[in-house]
């Protein structure tokens, strides 16, 4: 019967489709599964076990590690893990906010500059951040160590004590997030005011619109998008950095990076340490999502990939 | 504000981030010269600081380290992406979701999660069953799992750019399956297997935290290396090796520069 035949063929095709679906996507999809979905299932189940000895976990299963986390230790309440979250959330938030005020006028610029520049001024920009994250915070240990002209440049002004250089300092660890994350912001902010309608600018400019209100309503509704984008690409990686508070931050710098990675050099606490894992993810996660529904909202959400 | 005079800050303000941009980097390079062992006073030019590089054992063994471990996970993540990015395309209209979710859930995961849980993991299975000791090999399973949706995506996007009816052509052409990839679907997807491979290779280099977390004692790269130096005290001899990194860098901006002038865009 032709009609039976149609059928088995059908399904023989969708048997070999789903087969070459397997083949082709299986491995990797195993690979990310096993080595990173797996790993990352236990360290959010260590958050929830005993700290062991050595700082590792054992049963049974209890909230301890989130207690201490917010501060709760042997010797009652202290506010030093709370200090270092805020000082996460700060750091994020100030050098965030300073990389969007210097890209703006950077990412603009170079789209006024001729076209043949373009990729050389944005290859400029971008280059340094091809060098290793560490030689670069090294790069500015040296800047502002003790001694030098910046520090001592920093001490007649009077802005810090004597002989103290200006690293370690909160000061040096929001220099090196504006410094890391830069190119970031001025990518996608670059793209956007590629792609900006010229027309809506001069009509503003046409209408005696100042320049704060071209802007606000000609120049930054087209940029939005553009600017989320790079908001994503700066802020979730700012407040789980690890290197710069390291290097430049000292004790007194200390992000919740740190504090995480802290609890796992030198056999410390695993669950305390997976359960600021567990804190960051969270974080990253709201601010994706956070990222995502404003981007939608304010029509252009496609242009935000992530 | 006129335009002129806004211009004129624009520029001025750019000189400015660029002279930001990299002055860390040219401070680097200039005390690698130093004569004396300082970063605070530049005493004279000399070599010296690079002719300890050629001798020091522990220095020549990171570079072969991180040599090895960004060549072969590369290959590897090539090889695997590769495999999902046609996979992806070839059922771009099934629902895929959950492929989605796993192939970007190693770029959004902030990388001290991604390295500590892999260290985590790492270390229970080793303890367990005496595998995965912390090493080059645990190394290079972290890097391409983080290498992995980079050269998929890339190379995803190739196949979407591509003439569907090439693929019908393709099938018309050659009769066997392995004929049509080595024939057609290779050729095709040559300059994306190209950027993948170096991209893969560049986030090798480049990764520090998820490295630090997954090497063993012998299995230390150059920025392994270059943190423990900073951390016991600072010497010059860090300043020289950074420096080769740096010009390394230069060097592959330049060399993009010139060969995406070359190919007409």
């Amino acid at each position: 019967m032709p009609g039976t035949s149609q059928h088995l063929m059908r399904r023989r095709a969708v048997v070999a489709e789903t087969r070459h679906l397997l083949f082709s996507v299986g491995p990797g999809a195993l690979w990310i599964t096993l080595f990173l979905v797996l790993p990352s299932a236990y360290l959010m189940g260590v958050a929830f076990m005993t700290n062991g000895p050595y700082g590792l976990p054992q049963m049974p299963l209890t909230l301890d590690a989130f207690e201490r986390l917010a501060g709760f230790g042997f010797l009652g309440w202290s506010p030093g893990n709370l200090y270092t979250l805020l000082r996460s959330l700060w750091q994020t938030l100030l050098s965030t906010t300073l990389v969007v005020i210097v890209a703006y006028p950077i990412a603009y610029y170079i789209t006024t500059c001729r076209e043949r520049w373009r990729p050389i001024m944005l290859l400029a920009v971008v280059v340094p951040s091809w060098t290793n994250q560490v030689i670069r915070t090294f790069g500015w240990m040296n800047l502002l160590a003790p001694g030098t002209p910046l520090s001592e440049l920093a001490e007649g002004l009077g802005l810090i004590p004597p002989n103290m250089g200006l690293y370690p300092s909160n000061f040096a660890v929001t220099l090196g997030l504006v410094y890391n994350f830069l190119p970031f912001m001025v990518l996608p902010l670059y793209a956007a005011f590629e792609k900006l309608d010229g027309a809506q600018v001069e009509a503003a400019q046409d209408l005696y619109a100042s320049p704060v209100r071209a802007f606000r309503h000609a120049v930054f509704p087209q940029t939005l998008p553009g600017l989320l984008a790079g908001i994503v690409l700066v802020a979730i990686p700012a407040f789980g950095m690890y290197v710069i508070p390291e290097l430049l931050g000292g004790g007194k710098g200390m992000m919740l990076g740190n504090l995480v990675a802290m609890q796992f050099s030198g056999g410390s606490n695993w669950p305390l340490g997976a359960a600021g894992a567990i804190l960051m993810l969270i974080a990253t996660f709201i601010g994706l999502f956070a990222m995502r529904r404003i981007g939608k909202r304010l029509g252009g959400g496609e242009e935000v990939v992530i | 504000m006129t335009k002129r005079s806004l211009k004129r800050g624009l520029t001025g303000f750019w000189w400015l981030t660029l002279f930001f941009l990299y002055l860390p980097l040219a401070v680097v390079v200039l005390f690698s010269f130093n004569s004396v062992n300082s970063s605070a006073n530049f005493a004279g030019v000399s070599l010296r600081w690079y002719q300890r590089l050629l001798s020091n054992e522990q220095i020549l063994s990171a570079f072969a380290n991180s040599m090895v471990l960004a060549i072969v996970s590369s290959v590897i993540a090539l090889g695997i992406g590769c495999l999902i990015g046609y996979g992806m395309y070839r059922h771009r209209h099934r629902k895929l979701g959950w492929l989605i979710v796993l192939i970007y859930l190693p770029i959004v995961l902030p990388d001290i999660v991604f390295g500590i849980s892999e260290m985590a993991f790492f270390v229970q299975v080793h303890e367990a069953t005496g595998w995965l000791q912390p090493g080059l090999a645990t190394m290079i399973i972290a890097h391409v799992t983080f290498q992995i949706p980079f050269v998929a995506l890339i190379i995803y996007s190739r196949f979407v750019g591509l003439d569907p009816t090439l693929f019908e052509a393709a099938k018309d052409l050659y009769a066997s399956p392995l004929k049509r990839v080595r024939h057609f679907m290779l050729p095709t997807i040559k300059p994306a297997l190209i950027s993948a491979f170096f991209l893969s290779f560049t986030l090798s280099i480049d990764d520090f935290v998820i490295s630090f977390f997954t090497s063993g004692p012998e299995s230390a790269t150059l920025p392994i290396y270059i943190w423990g130096a900073i951390k016991k005290g600072v010497s010059p001899e860090i300043n020289a090796i950074a420096s080769l990194m740096i010009g390394a860098v230069a060097l592959a901006a330049v060399l993009s520069l010139i060969f995406n002038r070359r190919r007409p865009a």
